[in-house]
């Protein structure tokens, strides 16, 4: 199955927000026009191990519960990696929370909802980790959901427990931090801070900094709400899930039962908080200015314009070395690396064509697409949301942003900090300042400058050819009706050129006796270096077909004995015993970079 | 009454579960079958494991639910027929499977579990018919989780490795195994690479989880099976998986070469594939990937060609060649990763290594 053209099964509109890794948007899946939510996750961008996106795919693959957002599919798109989910109109309640804090009645409800996912999930040996308001998503019916299993566990033993320190440290159970093995009451806790997020508008110690948090949970006495605004029945309810000892804390099945949870209403009554969120955004006046979806795969690879390995496939004689090599290598060394007019490393090249490519298009470099991870409520304008948030600027990299949604605040076990700045796309949103453009933007995808390369290269040469080679006036007819077509093609879809192109070549291929016209494939090691073009250039591969007969055979070495002794170069056999030093010491080293080996 | 179920003989439910499996491929299917089979399965799970209200069937129980197993060939039914079932069957099934094939009877002295070994043993189908769940889309996870628990044991390992069976044929024999005899390249451990190349993100990810710890888990078999089968191993290596459209299988599957390289136990297989000027040229090429990731990982490769002091005269002629260009490419390779010091340091020493080298010609 062709994994891109499943992207093309979906019409992605505006952006949603942003998940635990990578970007939401509302997309159509236009088969059955149903609404979907797809997350974009930046497989490029995230050193995390690609595992940890499996475990949160698998984790969602295997649920299936109406307060679980449902998972569809998941493909890859390029370095993309596109999660399917179902869409929920609603928002998140921390979105629907802006307006101001909800009453207790929908928080008894979102509660008991809540605790019917989480029995499921326990249930299945599923452990959340990671339940707060962002995480709680809402259907316009008032269903609940819960999203986002950036951080879930799948425990293989019912009674297993898990050490891994993960979640947002607000919400994070005591027995979480102290790293002392929890199970699935550590979801409990969560559950109750969430319930106070709800009813207050931010967790409890919001105002600390949430490493000073890290130390507070576990020492302080739990949270408790106090005062006479609150029912009784709430805020026991509140008290028996913030029960410090996991042991002691009841489990959902038995939360199920409290009086706070079995006197809640109607999920319908939610619709009142999504109204609420509703008005509250046309009394400020705040014109829906969303940000749409935009191709970012405009990082187009220098290959075949840079200056290749040399690799020559001459097998005679080896490494005829002249005496006085090694002082000349000296020499060479200390000349200064700064004339290097012809050879840049991919990428300066890349850098500098993707600047050129977008030049006209390129707004400030402000509104770079990653930088939504950090935007808490610059879509809003600057005046500050009347729940009372006070998070300073400076505690950004722990700090829960005020985005739909989670942003990139929960702890994740393996992140290593990355410094390269994501893929900066100088494109990235251009419809910033113009709500009434139609989501579908220009893009400079990769694809589209290969398929305009593929036209002028190989395409428009070969019809030219053919059309001068055919005499008949029908068949020249025929054949320029071809090339004028290509070349609207050309000129209005060269991604889609480039796909067509890159089909009909696997599906030649992919047939015995048509695979027969294309030559083998060879390593990438074409006997002109000079002449490398995109592997999927159909000129290359007339090119190889006309000199397949002439290239030699590659393999040499089968007949060679495994391990050389060592090599003497005249005048390196001090290196030699430095280098197996090293090398034995470094390999060491290596190991503890793949512990598991 | 309880006390009346209890003496009830657990087992008894193995055999309708099984006569259940096994109308589930009669045609047209019954949506009723499926409910019940479905149904049975989630009773043996809630035996085997327990939930939250019923505790799980004491261990006298549960072994004499093994041996009822083994008795009706219940393992290889429910492996062959794992695809048909529903969704929750279908998990309940990777549970009862790992379950059984990890119980042990208390004061058992037996390295494995008698389940497995009975697999291993007398039924090896079964682990094949686990590998072909990647077959299909339904059954790659949970097929993917049992195997992942049983391939930790060196003889599932090595069956899958060598047996050549075709579907409703018996499998190879733990016993029967020649070691040295090189593969055809048909069996099912070879079906691993078409399908980490072509098939759906999530089969090819859970495929790829499979193959890795296939590869890297056994060090008293894998070296050798490596070694016996280089080229045709290396060969769908690098045009299946490293070559592969799908960023993720490239830039994973470079990542485990490195490790199989870097592996102690591999250290011939490394000398082999280091020698190999082919291979060098692979890996210079990735260098130039347009994905950093991609370069990131082949990084980690090319470093043991250049670091390998006893390089073959091949790979010395292709660094002596592109000694220059190597230079002016790597002080700026990947220069932004600043914070990665080991990393950085790697880099250093590749370069001075690449700089005594004698310049090129």
């Amino acid at each position: 199955m062709d994994q891109s053209a499943m992207a093309s099964q979906y019409q992605v509109l505006e952006e949603l927000g942003s998940g635990s890794f990578g970007v939401v948007y509302k997309a159509v899946e236009i088969a059955t026009g149903e609404l979907v939510a797809i997350k974009h996750i930046d497989l490029e961008s995230s050193e995390d191990d690609i595992q940890d996106i499996q475990q949160e795919i698998s984790v969602l693959s295997t649920c299936a519960s109406p307060f679980v957002t449902q998972y569809k599919t998941s493909f890859l798109r390029g370095y993309k990696l596109w999660i399917v989910m179902e869409y929920l109109g609603g928002g998140s309640c921390l979105d629907l929370l802006k307006p101001g804090p909800f009453e207790e009645k929908h928080i008894a409800i979102i509660c008991r909802e809540l605790l019917m996912g989480l029995d499921y999930l326990h249930q299945e040996g599923k452990i959340h980790r990671d339940i707060k308001a962002a995480n709680v998503l809402l259907a316009h019916s008032g269903g609940v959901k819960l999203a986002d299993f950036g951080v879930a566990a799948q425990l293989t033993n019912i009674k297993s427990q898990r050490n891994t320190f993960v979640g947002t440290p607000f919400w994070m159970a005591p027995e979480v931090i102290q790293q002392a093995g929890y199970d699935f009451k550590a979801d409990i806790w969560s559950l109750g801070i969430t319930a106070m997020e709800m009813v207050n508008g931010e967790p409890p110690n919001a105002s600390t900094h949430p490493m000073k948090v890290l130390f507070l949970i576990p020492k302080a006495p739990a949270p408790r709400l106090e005062g006479s605004n609150y029912s009784k029945d709430f805020k026991d309810f509140i008290a028996a899930c913030l029960v410090k000892d996991p042991d002691r804390r009841p489990t959902a099945k038995e939360l199920l039962q409290h009086r706070y949870i079995k006197t809640a209403g109607r999920v319908d009554s939610l619709q009142e908080l999504i109204q609420r969120r509703q008005m509250w955004d046309g009394s400020r006046g705040r014109s829906a200015n969303p940000k749409f979806y935009e191709e970012t795969m405009n990082t187009m690879s220098a290959l075949g314009d840079q200056e290749d390995w040399l690799f020559d496939t001459v097998k005679a004689p080896t490494m005829v070395m002249p005496k006085q090599t090694q002082s000349h290598t000296q020499r060479r060394r200390k000349e200064p690396k700064i004339h290097d007019e012809i050879q840049h490393s991919p990428e300066t090249l890349l850098s500098r064509l993707t600047l050129n490519e977008t030049e006209q298009t390129s707004p400030p470099p402000s509104t770079v697409r990653r930088a939504t991870m950090k935007r808490s409520s610059s879509g809003f304008g600057t005046t500050p949301s009347p729940a009372k948030r006070r998070f300073s600027g400076q505690k950004q990299p722990l700090a829960p942003s005020t985005n739909f949604g989670n942003a990139g605040s929960t702890v994740r076990q393996f992140r290593r900090v990355s410094d390269n700045s994501p893929e900066m796309s100088p494109n990235a949103s251009i419809a910033e300042g113009d709500e009434n453009r139609p989501p579908k933007v220009e893009t400079v995808t990769k694809e589209a400058l290969l398929g305009r390369r593929a036209y002028s290269k190989a395409i428009d040469p070969a019809l030219q050819e053919i059309y001068a080679q055919t005499g008949n006036p029908i068949k020249r007819e025929a054949i320029s009706r071809v090339a004028l077509a290509w070349d609207s093609l050309d000129k209005d879809d060269p991604d889609g050129e480039y796909h067509l192109l890159k089909l009909i070549i696997a599906k030649v291929q992919s047939d015995p006796k048509l695979a027969a016209l294309l030559p083998p494939s060879q390593p990438p090691t074409p006997q002109k270096p000079k002449l490398v073009l995109a592997q999927n250039n159909p000129h290359l591969k007339s090119h190889r077909r006309r000199q397949s007969s002439l290239l030699p055979t590659e393999d040499m070495w089968t007949d060679k004995p495994l391990q050389l002794p060592g090599e003497l170069i005249p005048g390196l056999e001090h290196t030699k015993q430095l280098a197996d030093v090293l090398y034995s010491k470094w390999a060491e080293g290596l190991k503890n970079r793949w512990p598991n080996v | 009454m309880a006390f009346f179920f209890r003496t009830k003989a657990k087992s008894d439910i193995v055999k309708p579960t099984k006569d259940l499996l096994n109308r589930l491929w009669q045609v047209p299917k019954l949506q009723k079958t499926e409910e019940e089979a479905a149904k049975m399965l989630g009773q043996m799970k809630v035996l085997l494991v327990g939930n939250q209200e019923v505790e799980a069937a004491s261990p006298e129980q549960i072994l004499n639910l093994v041996n009822t197993m083994i008795q009706e060939d219940f393992l290889y039914v429910l492996a062959h027929s794992l695809h048909l079932l529903p969704f929750e069957g279908r998990k309940d099934s990777q549970t009862i499977f790992c379950t059984i094939l990890r119980f042990r009877p208390p004061g058992s002295t037996a390295e494995i579990s008698p389940a497995l070994a009975y697999v291993i043993d007398e039924r090896p189908e079964v682990i094949i018919e686990l590998c072909r769940g990647y077959n299909h889309s339904e059954s790659v996870m949970p097929c993917g989780v049992v195997l992942r628990e049983i391939v930790k044991n060196e003889d599932v390992a090595q069956i899958i490795l060598c047996d050549e069976s075709q579907e409703n044929e018996a499998a190879i024999r733990i016993n029967m195994i020649d070691e040295n005899k090189p593969a055809s390249g048909n069996g099912v451990f070879w079906d691993f690479f078409p399908c980490i190349d072509k098939a759906a993100f999530e089969v090819s990810a859970d495929a790829f989880s499979t193959f890795r710890e296939i590869i890297t888990k056994h060090k008293s078999i894998v070296p050798k099976y490596l070694s016996v089968n280089f080229e045709l191993f290396f060969e769908r290596y690098h045009s299946q998986l490293i070559a592969s459209n799908s960023y993720v299988t490239k830039r994973q599957s470079i990542k485990l070469l490195g490790e199989i390289l870097l592996d102690r136990a591999n250290y011939a297989v490394m000398t082999a594939y280091v020698d190999r000027g082919k291979h060098l040229k692979i890996c210079m090429n990735l260098l130039r990937h347009d994905r950093k990731m991609v370069q990131y990982e082949s990084f980690h490769v090319f470093k043991v060609f250049v670091a390998n002091p006893n390089k073959s005269d091949e790979v010395v002629r292709i660094l002596t060649q592109n000694r220059d260009r190597l230079l002016k490419f790597l002080p700026t390779f990947l220069d932004d990763r600043t914070e990665d010091d080991q990393f950085n340091d790697e880099k250093a020493f590749i370069i001075r290594q690449i700089e005594l080298l004698p310049a090129g010609a």
